[in-house]
């Protein structure tokens, strides 16, 4: 066995250690501690995804001395690598960018609490993502739900706290559920590992047998992911959460903490319940079905916001929306398009909170339309990564929305019943988008009328980290809209060796 | 990057100058080198497209997927908007230079000026749709400011509004986009349509949907009924010399991405006889109509002209829609003569804002005792407009009526004619009470706020009247001697039909 193959447990075990240690550090050596920590670990990461790319195959690895059908594993592949570099790629910018508003957030006594919970959060995403075991897996749910609370909360002020306890009310929900359909997958089959687990589940299905209480499974496990993903309609708590957290939390939450149950979700679709019975038992269009309703709900929504944060979250509901429907078009580009999507939505979403940081910095802190006209003009750079967020979203050429759209757009095609209604709701959704964030985007660059309130505090120039994070995303961003080939290549074999 | 460099230079020569005026603070305190470099940058502009135009070739820039790229190309179609975008654009930076004295921010203005050239460029040399889509994109977003310009409440309502007409009709477009890029094996624009027949089959209904809305969508940027709303309302805000070229020029990027789409594309035999071909006749029919009309009741100059832009972009689809050679040459000599003839009008209509503020028709009473030069320019266009031979007018007219009586098209060919006909007499309803008004005011008129103000005589600098005076002897010449004009259309015709 190659030491490569030991990156991946590294990196998880190497962010759960630097939390814990954190909790003896002052806050400032436990942010510098957890920057090198998400640095280290996404460099592992990369050595794993050039490990799997070399090899041009994944590998499992036991955990503890049981070795299989008992026992941890986890297992990593081409997509697992891609995922987890780009997780850790975002995490660190998301960091990187929100340091100073984290500091005025969050009490000077807490703030090492704050930087656990980023550790312990990145542990479980990647954990999440590398998992070959459902146990492993509904662990580090759990884990995730609590850093993710935490996040909220710690920013004492306002509506964070009635926010917090939403989350937590309806991550619970959709975690309770998840175990549920655990309990009747082992019931059934007596397997927690996935492989073992798959094989049993194919040989039911050949059989005939436990169709109903498969059935359940499937619903059970797909409903429960969706409402900690956010789906609509299992979305209320995702407005007020992305609202009303500090910049960090909202970007990591927004960003990536509802891709990493979407991803757990793709991995047990593929490595356990198998694509085709998802596909044979309709559970595909139920996904379908809510996905393309969340895509212009969510836009709706959005555009009755006068908050810019809180329009900004439901955008979120109208993109994950995306995602499911690509997942429910039950096609292999559909999941394609879906999987790049969760990529171009956490890299522009995170760069929409985080450059939206500069403009409320210029605006004294205010984060409704009316402070924010001319913000463009009082801070340069914040609204060019707003603009570049806000035209990718809508799906502008040469930005990574595009890519996804026609992606999109080209899978649907392969598939008769669904081909018009997705397109027609593309075309729809892109341009509700279109009227919230190009709306905003003018606000931006036109001029403030006399009658408006005068601005309290004007930070001009943003700090150095701000700066250099808005100008990283912009480039993720146009990197995932130029060179999209390689990457969805990357995805297309990821998903082929999930088998 | 492959293919031929020099197709890249109208294209980035201008944005770079437009970004250097914009950025650099000597061009905000210094008139003369912002000006002066405007003005260097659009003969070279001028220059390079003509060295682009005689080079051809392809050039292909950057690949984003296997099937779809982003590539450049001189072909016929090309090379007619491209001359014809560089010296419009070129003359009217001339005036502007005069004009935008007037104004604020000019900086802004030249700024945007030179990049949306440079952008305009890169979509008539687009090779792809892709391309296309990506700078008919940008050209909306580097227009906004010059509809922008005023910044007043009005103009950045007329904006958002121009703003959400464009995207809402790129959009639909784009849905049409994503699906032809599942029938066909590029999106290369090739004479005759790209469309896989076996790829299609079972699919014709939806096809076709897509067609209508890529029309319909494309469209909007032209004008064309029903996403027409916004052009009346953005034109007549900005500064005259933007609303020429908006209306000159900007309102042909969407003529061109219809053209691009129903022939190099789609392939016009795919649409004969359909519902689109006939949806589509009925709703430019209805636009040339109703535009004129909307404009013979417009007493406010530049709203005026701006319904007629509806008008007479509508007549150039109206050509396209027939799906016909003669039409076609028709359609496409009518959006070089009617390039050249709005600029003049919408010149004309700036000189005398910037002389004597006047904005509605009936102040202008008596304007040939103040400019009597401009005003016979101003005629000489509205007269080719109208379509009285020998001005250039007749000529496109002439075509697209021949064109449409033997399209086989049914009631439309001649129903359409009979539309066109009227649309002129009303287009010579409400082009030409100015000139009579302007120069024999009746007895009555006594001229009071002449006198008063000493305007008699008070022609506008030759800065504005010399690109004025040039375009309004192209609109004539045009008319006498079309021949190598219409048989270069004819070429392009024949390739594509």
């Amino acid at each position: 066995m190659s030491f490569v193959q030991n990156f991946p447990f590294f990196s998880i075990i190497l962010a759960m250690f630097s939390g814990i240690v954190s909790s003896v550090l002052p806050g400032k050596k436990a942010r510098n501690l957890s920057l090198l920590m998400i640095a280290v670990t996404t460099a592992l990461s990369a050595g794993t995804l050039f490990f799997c790319l070399r090899t041009g195959e994944s590998y499992t690895y036991m955990m503890g001395h049981f070795p299989a059908p008992w026992g941890n594993e986890i297992r990593a592949g081409i997509l697992e690598g891609a995922t987890a570099v780009f997780f850790g790629v975002v995490m660190f910018l998301a960091v990187l960018g929100g340091l100073d508003h984290t500091a005025e957030d969050v009490e000077e006594k807490k703030l090492n609490l704050f930087y656990i919970m980023i550790d312990l959060m990145l542990s479980s995403l990647l954990a999440l993502v590398y998992t070959n075991d459902l146990f492993t897996a509904y662990v580090f749910v759990e884990i995730n739900t609590i850093a993710g609370c935490g996040l909220i909360m710690i920013r004492q002020k306002g509506r964070s706290m009635s926010a917090a306890i939403r989350y937590m009310i309806m991550s619970q929900l959709g975690s309770g559920l998840f175990l549920i359909g655990l309990s009747i997958l082992y019931d059934i089959t007596g397997h927690l590992l996935m492989s073992p687990a798959k094989e049993s589940v194919a040989a039911l299905a050949a059989a005939g047998d436990y169709r109903i209480p498969m059935l359940v499974i499937m619903a059970v496990i797909g409903v429960g992911l969706a409402i900690k993903s956010g789906l609509y309609p299992f979305h209320y708590w995702i407005p007020d959460t992305y609202g009303y957290a500090t910049p960090t939390a909202s970007a990591v939450l927004s960003g990536l903490v509802s891709k990493g149950y979407i991803f757990l979700l793709i991995k047990i679709f593929y490595r356990v319940l198998g694509y085709d019975n998802l596909v044979s038992s309709q559970m595909v269009n139920v996904l379908y079905v809510f996905g393309i309703t969340g895509m212009v709900m969510g836009s709706l929504h959005a555009i009755h916001e006068t908050d810019t944060r809180r329009m900004t979250a439901y955008s979120s509901v109208a993109q994950i929306g995306y995602i499911y429907m690509g997942i429910g078009l039950g096609t292999q580009p559909g999941m394609v398009a879906a999987v790049f999507h969760i990529f171009t939505h956490s890299a522009t979403k995170a760069l929409l909170f985080i450059s939206a940081v500069g403009l409320y910095e210029a605006s004294g802190d205010k984060k409704d339309y009316i402070s924010l006209r001319g913000a463009g003009y009082r801070n340069p750079l914040a609204g060019i990564g707003f603009t570049v967020g806000s035209l990718s979203m809508v799906g502008f050429p040469m930005l990574s929305g595009f890519i996804s759209k026609l992606l999109f757009a080209t899978s649907a095609l392969e598939s008769p019943h669904k081909m018009l209604p997705t397109l027609i709701v593309l075309a729809v959704s892109t341009t509700l988008n279109a009227v919230y964030f190009l709306r905003l985007v003018i606000t931006l660059y036109s001029r403030r009328r006399p009658e408006d309130a005068p601005i309290s505090e004007v930070k001009v120039r943003s700090s150095w980290h701000l700066r250099l994070a808005i100008l990283c995303f912009i480039a993720v961003n146009l990197v995932l809209g130029m060179s999209s080939q390689p990457i969805v290549q990357a995805i297309t074999d990821g998903l082929a060796m999930f088998g | 990057m492959e293919g031929n460099m020099i197709l890249l230079l109208p294209m980035l020569c201008p944005i770079a100058a437009g970004i250097v005026v914009l950025a650099g603070k000597v061009f905000r305190k210094n008139r003369k080198y912002l000006t002066g470099l405007s003005v260097m940058v659009l003969v070279l502009e001028f220059a390079l497209a003509l060295w682009a135009v005689m080079s051809g070739g392809g050039l292909t820039m950057l690949r984003l997927t296997d099937q779809l790229s982003l590539g450049l190309h001189a072909d016929g179609v090309s090379r007619l908007f491209a001359m014809l975008t560089a010296s419009v654009w070129l003359l009217v930076g001339i005036y502007s230079v005069a004009y935008m004295s007037h104004e604020e921010e000019e900086h802004r203005f030249f700024g945007y000026y030179l990049i949306a050239v440079g952008v305009l460029m890169g979509l008539n040399f687009s090779a792809n749709l892709i391309t296309l889509y990506v700078f008919y994109e940008l050209m909306t977003l580097t227009s906004l400011p010059l509809v922008l310009h005023e910044r007043s409440k009005e103009a950045v309502r007329a904006g958002l509004k121009y703003l959400f007409y464009s995207v809402a009709g790129a959009f639909l477009a784009l849905f049409g986009i994503f699906f032809l890029a599942g029938v066909s094996e590029s999106l290369t624009f090739t004479a005759g349509g790209v469309l896989n027949d076996g790829a299609l089959a079972g699919k014709e209904g939806v096809f076709l949907i897509s067609a209508f809305c890529m029309i319909l969508g494309f469209g909007a940027k032209a004008g064309m009924f029903p996403l027409h709303g916004w052009l009346p309302t953005a034109h007549p805000v900005a500064p005259a010399c933007a609303s020429a070229v908006l209306s000159g020029l900007i309102t042909k990027a969407g003529v061109l991405a219809i053209i691009r789409v129903v022939y190099y594309v789609i392939g016009a035999d795919r649409l004969r006889g359909t519902w689109v071909q006939n949806a589509w006749i009925l709703l430019t029919l209805l636009t040339v109509f109703m535009g004129s009309m909307l404009a013979y009741k417009e007493p406010v100059m530049k709203k005026r002209l701006a319904y007629s832009t509806v008008s007479q972009v509508s007549y150039v689809l109206f050509g396209l829609s027939m799906l016909n050679q003669t039409a076609f040459v028709g359609a496409l000599s009518h959006v070089v003569f009617h390039s050249v003839i709005k600029n003049v009008l919408f010149l004309t209509a700036g000189a005398v804002i910037v002389t004597t503020g006047w904005t509605r028709v009936e102040q202008m009473r008596g304007l040939g005792q103040v400019m009597p030069k401009t005003l016979a320019c101003y005629t000489a266009a509205a007269l080719a407009l109208i379509g009285i031979p020998p001005a250039s007018g007749f000529v496109s007219k002439w075509y697209l009526a021949s064109g449409a009586l033997s399209s086989g098209t049914g009631v439309w060919a001649w129903a359409g004619p009979a539309v066109l006909l009227v649309s002129a007499l009303l287009t010579a309803g409400y082009l030409l009470p100015l000139t009579i008004q302007g120069f024999f005011p009746g007895h009555d008129f006594k001229g009071e706020e002449i006198q008063k103000r000493k305007l008699t005589g008070k022609e506008p600098s030759i800065w504005m009247l010399a690109p004025i005076a040039a375009l309004a002897a192209a609109a004539l010449l045009f008319g006498c001697f079309p021949g190598s004009l219409i048989s270069m259309l004819q070429s392009i015709a024949a390739s594509v039909l």
